[in-house]
């Protein structure tokens, strides 16, 4: 029949339209759903060093961050730095946080890097520019629409819904079911 | 050939898409132009409780897995006050750690309970022995944020 003809046309084009967005939306998705096991934007690297401690917590702010800086022997440029208690100094850099405690005597270093690919795939999976990509997003998820509808009357006979298809079809349904009757 | 223009249509939009970022603007467009001091917030907060501000300081913390939160620096020291977003509306990047940081958002409270430390006598026996100690309290903690909309980072 001509339709059919059509409809693996439709399937076929926006499918090779898709593929690299469905690649990318499939990847931040496993990344995503496992959020609470790791970070799926950023390797976060942290580890602790001695420093010598001071009794001293009166120093102003701008002397605590230079003892912490002569301790460590650190010469990158500072971006910025809080004092969250008098004991406490965190001091900021590029992609790097330093917390001292310059009374225990300890400062924990946390150093951050892209988790590249990922990072971008959540950027556009989460809509996070917003703007113009959300329509973009919106046509994709029309798109993947279609794909479903066209890619179930594609072929026909035995392979087609009316064959093996209807069980597989039925499968999709059943699924989401279960786990609603689940934890729903 | 339609297949090369369409691969080029949506290279091209995926790389303006990324570009997007660059404005450093998170959420609606601040509204609000007099600016509050987060510790005047810190100060005396009930008293902001419901109401719109506008405030700056520097981020000292962020949500690292989500970007729903960051910790803004008080002009005074050892203060500080987190603003909180709605998950997914808007994403705070870790890089914005040290930055300054221009919010708009509404003060509010919630309260939440923490079980008092244990006083009073035959505490530490119990303790000790793993026993809930009867001179537990429950502990009512009021705890004030910034609800974010808008922000410049």
């Amino acid at each position: 029949m001509k339709w059919r003809r059509t409809i693996r046309v439709i399937h076929r084009d926006t499918g090779y339209i898709v593929a690299l967005l469905t690649i990318i939306y499939a990847i931040s998705g496993i990344a995503v759903n496992h959020i609470n096991d790791w970070n799926p934007n950023y390797i976060v690297e942290k580890h602790v060093v001695t420093i010598k401690p001071l009794s001293d917590t009166l120093l102003t702010k701008e002397e605590a961050v230079n003892y912490v800086l002569s301790q460590l022997q650190i010469v990158d440029s500072v971006k910025n730095s809080f004092r969250p208690t008098p004991e406490i100094v965190d001091i900021f850099f590029e992609g790097k946080t330093i917390s001292a405690n310059i009374k225990v005597g300890e400062a924990a270093i946390e150093v951050i890097n892209d988790r590249y690919v990922f990072k971008e795939s959540n950027f556009l999976h989460l809509n996070t520019p917003k703007k113009l990509w959300t329509w973009i997003a919106d046509l994709f998820a029309v798109a993947l629409v279609l794909l479903a509808i066209t890619g179930i009357f594609m072929n026909k006979g035995k392979h087609g819904l009316k064959g093996r298809g209807k069980w597989f079809v039925a499968l999709g349904i059943v699924i989401p079911i279960i786990f609603l009757f689940l934890y729903y | 050939m339609n297949k090369i223009i369409s691969i080029f249509l949506y290279t091209f939009i995926l790389l303006v898409s990324l570009q997007a970022e660059d404005t450093k603007k998170y959420g609606e467009d601040i509204a609000l132009t007099e600016k509050t001091k987060i510790s005047d917030i810190v100060k005396s907060p009930q008293d902001f409780v419901g109401e719109k501000v506008l405030v700056e300081g520097t981020v000292v913390n962020v949500c690292a897995k989500r970007g729903c939160w960051i910790e803004l620096a008080s002009d005074k020291e050892f203060e500080s006050i987190r603003v909180k977003v709605q998950d997914g509306v808007i994403v705070f990047p870790m890089e914005a750690k040290g930055k300054k940081a221009l919010v708009e958002g509404e003060v509010y409270s919630f309260e939440y309970e923490v079980e008092a430390e244990c006083s009073g006598s035959g505490c530490k026996e119990n303790e000790e022995k793993h026993e809930d100690c009867e001179h537990h309290k429950k502990e009512t903690k009021t705890i004030y944020q910034i609800r974010g909309i808008g922000a410049e980072i």
